[in-house]
């Protein structure tokens, strides 16, 4: 049989097509281990729980990953392609994120809609899990669910479009740069946290009379090591799902500046050991050391693309030093329950990563008319994404709270939700995790499910 | 029911279920939100009976 030599042609439409099929694969394996930061978040949350909590704060955490994803189809990616201006919407360069649009679902002439979606949707569900943690133990479950999908499908998204975006207003007029999305990821959802906190009030017993914190320890803090070091592995799904893969050319961030996975790798494990490193300086507990290390990347992501790797080394010492000691002033100084340090981990972090980047700046923008990075420019855009994420935290929780519908009653709280939500006990042969005071209505339905 | 907007694969584009169809797909769409926000609704209902015994 003869061969015939491929044209030019084909040549051309296989070089493009085998480029599509890598990108989808790329971002595929990127959003599978994103998956994996939700098994983190759930361990750690669950190990932070007292034992007559665990299970009701792993309902909790899975069920925001489970809102977020129907409520990021409805409206959460238009907000995304709609609102890169600020407050305006371009509906025509949104049309194709409406819930209706033909490019919604499966479509042959598109392979980037759902795989783009999909990775901003486990973007999104990170913003609702690392608010999870700070209110476990005393937050009703469907004030939680209704303050999860407006932060993971509308706060965040919103923040993402302004600054995480090809042409975000906070790029195009103030030359903000933030590689791994410090700002609208960590920053907004660290402030929405401390927003609700502050409305939430503090677990039973966490404070004395006096004001003196009294610690509450969580029933594994194995469980919630292992959770800390999951969300590890699963931000480098999360750091890669950053980056824009371009067929035949350079790798992007998202804001059009060339990077490698090289610089990425170089920066994030280099900033990962100092957040270990400095947290380890400052409290000697495991619980820190691996907070820190999220600490310590996200006091570098805005930068991972750029920094001297021994510099992504220094910022991560910083952020593991700082996030314990902030988490502790915030706590002793005004009484704030935050349960696993949320804020002071992804609020504060992914400050220090933004203003970091503010300090060792100077890299030209490609987007134009876009100034260069500069320290202003990350300093005002990190006070839109702290303002971002308080406003409407500390507003909702504001409006719940008055309706009495943000906290479980005291009682309920001191029976522990296992047994007045779910109900079922965690570990029902070992240890007992109530106390005689149960309804007697509740125990025949534990006994019964 | 033919829920298939295609007749071939030949050109296909969009081919999922009712993509020719927007009052289908409207239909669906609503469903969905309405199961989504059922679920919270049905979450504050089951706390508040809950809720009584420890109140």
């Amino acid at each position: 049989m003869e061969q015939t030599a491929p044209t030019l042609a084909e040549l051309q439409t296989l070089i493009e097509m085998t480029g599509t099929i890598n990108m989808e694969v790329f971002y595929w394996w990127c959003t599978g281990l994103m998956v994996i930061i939700h098994a983190g978040f759930l361990a750690y949350e669950m190990g932070a729980s007292r034992l007559k909590n665990a299970l009701a704060s792993g309902v909790k955490n899975i069920l925001a990953f489970a809102f977020i994803i129907p409520t990021f189809f409805f409206f959460g990616w238009w907000i995304y392609l709609a609102m890169y201006n600020g407050f305006t919407p371009d509906y025509e360069a949104a049309a194709a994120g409406l819930p209706w649009s033909t490019n919604m679902g499966p479509n042959l002439a598109d392979n980037a809609s759902g795989i783009f979606w999909g990775a901003f949707v486990l973007f999104a569900a990170t913003t609702a899990s690392i608010f999870s943690g700070a209110v476990i133990e005393r937050i009703r479950m469907s004030s939680f669910l209704i303050l999860a999908i407006i932060l993971g499908s509308v706060v965040w998204i919103l923040g993402a479009s302004w600054g995480w975006h090809p042409t975000g207003w906070l790029t195009v007029e103030w030359g903000f740069h933030d590689f791994g999305a410090a700002g609208a990821v960590h920053m907004v959802a660290g402030f929405f946290a401390l927003g609700v906190t502050i409305n939430l009030g503090a677990r039973l017993g966490r404070f004395a009379p006096d004001g003196t914190p009294i610690e509450i320890k969580g029933h594994s803090m194995p469980m919630t090591i292992i959770g800390l070091m999951l969300i590890i592995v699963g931000f480098f799904g999360f750091l890669g799902g950053c980056i824009i893969y371009a067929g035949s050319a350079q790798w992007t961030t998202i804001f059009g500046t060339p990077v490698t996975l090289s610089a990425v790798s170089f920066n994030t494990l280099m900033a990962f050991s100092g957040g270990i490193i400095g947290a380890y300086f400052v409290t000697r507990q495991p619980f820190w050391m691996m907070s820190g290390a999220l600490a310590g990347i996200f006091s570098a992501a805005p930068g991972l693309d750029l920094y001297y790797p021994p510099l992504a080394f220094l910022l991560g010492i910083t952020g593991g030093v700082v996030a314990p000691l902030a988490d502790k002033f915030i706590t002793n100084k005004f009484k704030i329950d935050d349960a696993v340090g949320a804020f002071a981990v992804h609020g504060v972090g992914g400050l220090i990563g933004i203003i970091g980047l503010g300090i060792f700046s100077g890299f030209p923008n490609v987007i134009e008319g876009a100034p260069a990075i500069s320290f202003m420019g990350q300093l005002k855009s990190a006070g839109v994404m702290a303002l971002l994420g308080f406003v409407p935290g500390f507003g909702l929780s504001y409006v719940m709270a008055k309706m009495n519908f943000l906290r479980v009653p005291p009682k309920a709280e001191e029976m522990g939700l296992d047994i007045v939500e779910v109900p079922l006990q965690a570990y029902p042969e070992s240890v007992p995790a109530y106390s005689s005071e149960i309804p007697a209505t509740k125990v025949t339905a534990t006994a019964s499910a | 029911m033919n829920a298939s907007p295609i007749t071939t694969w030949e050109g296909a584009e969009a081919y999922f279920t009712f993509a020719d169809s927007p009052t289908a797909m409207m239909v669906i769409l609503a469903l969905a939100v309405a199961a989504t926000v059922g679920a919270v609704v049905a979450s504050v209902l089951h706390e508040n009976h809950t809720y009584i015994d420890y109140k």
